[in-house]
């Protein structure tokens, strides 16, 4: 008995009685119409989660990373429905570009057919991106670091080319390369490339001199120096700078996609907010948001097996 | 003609503080099949000798030869065991040390390899670790792991730098009689060359033919002692022989006295 009220009487279900009892206030006149029928419909849902959750997951420190996320939701949700139609906020905020979060659901659900086609479209041309990105990063990150004495003028240069954001490439991209697509491939790859590269380098430049040492004893040619052990042994720095480059190809998903794309959540976002349906570009904003955390989750999954080896 | 042979040793290395000498005209041999140790305190320089034996440090004069050629780099006649890192943490034991002999033995499948890799797993008691990473050992067990790959590279030479440095007392000494064990083999084949760098004073006593003495910055041979212990060694027997006692006060005194420098030409035997 003590167990199930210890799980039950914590502060995401208090936020997610809360959020229910805001919903009765009376709406104060907006700009856009909420429909409140899918918000609540969002809560319930995730509350079942939540229940799910505190009673299902037996590890303290699993179970809370999911109730407390679920609580920071909640507490948007609630600021979310406060501000955009139950409190009468001045002028300014009842403006077009804050719309209620029922009617962003609704768009999300109403057009969840072509979402899954933006979803697949934006990771096709982020993971082409990505892929060539890491495919050149790394080995010349490895190359340079090696070779110390190029490596520390090459860190100075990456440095200063990482500094350019690769919006200033676009228009190089779309005159040099033959179709819009590549240029948008193009921007990915040099939104991902110099993390990456960095993060190798200095990965290179930091492996534990003992380590080179044993292997110099085994006589070990210079291929395998650099795969067997040079690589394995930087490759926990290295996926630092694949995280952070994952994190910007995304951010430049939507300016990749400004260049000729017919389709892809960036489009999608970018397209709405042009034409002043802020609406829709959230509900697209919030797409690339999960697809990112469930990128995330796997890409850590990824980095958990590659790493085993380390404490 | 000597296994190995030190001529006028000269090692300069420039750190932090500037130019500095680590090794001053050192020369001595070592003969086939004999277990030398090279003793001193730390900072001494005798870690420095061993790069140069494993061919990854050049010496700035003098050379060191084996079997009469100079040394140029690493060679797969010499394994080498350090006190850490000698296995790659991201490899497991068996892997490691079929790695090794992948080195060396380029001509073998890789089953050949994983059968090696057990045999020599198994003579270090290290059987059932086999898919274990270094990291889910104790520094005892990753220690028979690393010894386990030298011996299964099959060299000529071994060459050791402070392999139990790091490994509490009675431990480390299960390790050494482990080590002597495994050097001996069964009499019959070849017996190894075996470069062993301590500071540990009984076990330098406990392992070697002779023990070669460092003088600090910059190293010089300061003396050194055969030692004439039937083998095979076991520590609770030979710690109580006069002759141990005698050896170790000896070896004490020149240890911990400042002026090593003038006991440097003196040869002490027993």
């Amino acid at each position: 008995m003590k167990w199930i009220c210890k799980r039950l009487l914590i502060i995401p279900n208090a936020l997610f009685i809360a959020f229910l009892l805001i919903q009765l206030l009376p709406n104060k006149a907006y700009r856009i119409a909420d429909n409140p029928i899918y918000t609540v419909a969002l809560a319930l849902f995730l509350e079942i989660v939540l229940l799910a959750v505190s009673f299902l997951i037996k590890k303290d420190r699993l179970r809370h990373i999911f109730t407390d996320v679920l609580g920071i939701i909640f507490a948007f949700l609630i600021f979310w429905v406060l501000a955009t139609i139950k409190l009468d906020l001045p002028g300014n905020a009842k403006q077009a570009v804050f719309p209620p979060p029922g009617a962003v659901l609704e768009k999300f659900t109403l057009d969840f057919g072509q979402t899954l086609t933006n979803i697949k479209d934006s990771l096709a041309l982020i993971f082409q991106g990505y892929l060539i990105a890491a495919a050149i990063a790394i080995p010349f990150g490895l190359f340079l670091g090696w070779n110390m004495r190029i490596g520390a003028a090459a860190g100075y240069i990456a440095k200063f080319l990482s500094s350019i954001s690769p919006l200033i490439y676009i228009p190089y991209a779309i005159v040099l390369l033959p179709t819009f697509r590549a240029a948008s491939v193009f921007v990915i790859v040099m939104a991902s490339f110099w993390p990456i590269l960095a993060s190798t380098m200095s990965g290179v430049l930091n492996v534990e001199k003992r380590i080179i040492d044993s292997a110099k004893t085994l006589c070990v040619g210079r291929f395998t120096m650099l795969f067997r052990i040079i690589l394995p042994a930087s490759l926990p720095q290295i996926f630092i700078g694949c995280n952070q480059g994952l994190s910007v190809s995304f951010i430049l998903l939507v300016s990749a996609e400004m260049i000729g794309a017919r389709s892809g959540l960036g489009y999608f976002v970018n397209n709405y907010a042009n034409f002043g349906n802020y609406t829709t570009a959230l509900a697209g904003v919030i797409t690339i948001g999960i697809v990112v955390t469930v990128i995330t989750f796997l890409f850590n999954l990824l980095q958990r097996f590659l790493l085993r080896w380390k404490q | 003609m000597s296994k190995i042979e030190i001529k006028n040793l000269h090692a300069e290395y420039t750190d932090k503080n500037g130019l500095f000498l680590a090794l001053k005209d050192v020369s001595f041999s070592v003969k086939e099949g004999e277990f030398i140790s090279v003793i001193g305190s730390s900072g001494c320089g005798k870690s420095t000798l061993l790069g140069v034996l494993q061919g990854i440090l050049t010496p700035s004069s003098g050379n060191a030869f084996i079997d009469g050629r100079p040394i140029t780099g690493p060679g797969t006649d010499r394994a080498a065991v350090f006190q850490h890192y000698s296995l790659f943490p991201w490899m497991t034991v068996r892997k490691n040390i079929a790695f090794g002999l992948k080195q060396v033995k380029k001509n073998l499948t890789r089953s050949e390899r994983y059968a090696a890799a057990h045999v020599f797993l198994k003579k270090v008691g290290l059987t059932g670790f086999e898919h274990k990473y270094p990291f889910q050992l104790s520094g005892g067990m990753q220690q028979r792991a690393a010894i386990a790959r030298a011996l299964a590279m099959d060299t000529n030479i071994l060459l050791m730098d402070e392999p139990f440095g790091a490994i509490g007392a009675k431990n480390r000494s299960n390790m050494q009689e482990l080590l002597l064990t495994l050097w001996e083999g069964d009499g019959q084949s070849r017996k190894k060359t075996v470069v062993f760098v301590t500071h540990d004073i009984d076990e330098a006593i406990f392992l070697s033919d002779r023990i070669i003495m460092l003088t600090n910055s910059p190293g010089q041979i300061a003396a050194e002692f055969d030692v004439h212990f039937p083998r095979p060694r076991i520590h609770s027997t030979i710690r109580k022989t006069g002759e141990y006692i005698n050896l170790r006060n000896k070896l004490m005194t020149l240890f911990y006295d400042e002026n090593t420098g003038a006991a440097a030409e003196e040869e002490y035997a027993i």
